[in-house]
């Protein structure tokens, strides 16, 4: 089932287009073809880009961009997983209560708490 | 005891919770101590594999088994469950031993919280979908700012630990920030 098509107009510096039309003469193909080519092959990218899916998903989390938008990109199980977190931000946990205050660690713990140190750092 | 809510958590958010206390390093944030404060304003349950898992963290001289030693010196304040006889259908997906039993022994207590840091993959997802319908699923970072919203630990500490662990572990960075923004900032 062919996917309805809209019409991109855009200005590209000239030896970049004159660049692509050696490449697509080579080829044999289409300058559309390539150009779709492209920006499937940038996008893919991008989707698998530690620092754009940070910048997706703060983008979503703030509602600057929409669910449908982050399961084109990032496919449904991600999208659906950050649905669900970003829901449950304003859930409200069973209250903490402390009662007579924060024990020793003496009386808390069964030993003296350890401490762990980097042997580089302390080199 | 009886007045407190009643959480059942992972190994890994109690070996997360201790590491910042134990790590010695000066990029870990001081000066409160968030397993205790788990511990004590929760009633806190786990089943009985946890404590293995723990067990076999421990023994290798390095954070992780330095965390796993301080959890296994609050095992008192911890009520484990025995629920191998009573669950023998593992959950599967991409859960292991410790949190499939975990979501089990949520569902059957019918537990007001289900502590995971299982929420940086699409584990959650499973985690979300193995769980009752109910006000349930909570992460490490969020009850962490919602002790301090109840003044449990100092803001300014929840607020250095969350860095601390964007920092050290492969948390969302961006679910952290909009919690900071709505729980730490006034």
């Amino acid at each position: 089932m062919a996917e309805e098509k809209t019409r991109v107009d855009f200005n590209a510096p000239k030896s970049l287009v004159e660049r692509a039309d050696s490449v697509v003469e080579i080829l044999d193909i289409s300058r559309t073809r390539l150009l779709i080519d492209a920006l499937e092959d940038e996008l893919e990218e991008l989707a698998n880009d530690t620092e754009f899916r940070r910048r997706l998903g703060d983008a979503y989390y703030q509602g600057r961009v929409d669910y449908e938008t982050v399961e084109a990109i990032l496919g449904r199980e991600e999208a659906m997983r950050m649905k669900l977190l970003r829901s449950s931000i304003d859930r409200t946990p069973a209250e903490p209560r402390l009662g007579d205050g924060p024990p020793s660690d003496e009386a808390f713990y069964d030993g003296d708490v350890p401490e762990w140190r980097d042997e580089e750092s302390n080199a | 005891m009886s007045e407190k809510a009643r959480a059942v958590v992972d190994t890994n958010v109690l070996l997360n919770l201790a590491t910042p206390v134990v790590d010695g390093r000066p990029k870990a944030p001081t000066g409160a101590d968030p397993l205790k404060a788990l511990l004590t304003a929760y009633d806190v349950h786990i089943p009985a594999s946890v404590l293995g898992e723990l067990g076999e963290a421990t023994g290798n001289g390095d954070l992780l088994s330095a965390a796993a030693d301080l959890v296994l010196q609050a095992t008192q304040h911890l009520t484990t469950h025995d629920v191998d006889e009573r669950h023998d259908d593992p959950l599967g997906y991409g859960l292991d031993r410790g949190e499939s039993e975990g979501i089990w022994l949520a569902n059957e207590l019918a537990a007001d919280l289900f502590i995971t840091d299982e929420f940086s993959t699409t584990n959650y997802l499973f985690v979300a979908l193995a769980l009752d319908d109910r006000n349930t699923l909570f992460t490490t970072p969020y009850v962490l700012c919602t002790l301090a919203t109840h003044r449990i630990l100092p803001t300014e500490y929840v607020a250095a630990a969350l860095s601390y662990y964007v920092e050290t572990k492969s948390w969302d960075a961006g679910y952290v920030a909009q919690l900071r923004q709505q729980y730490l900032v006034d």
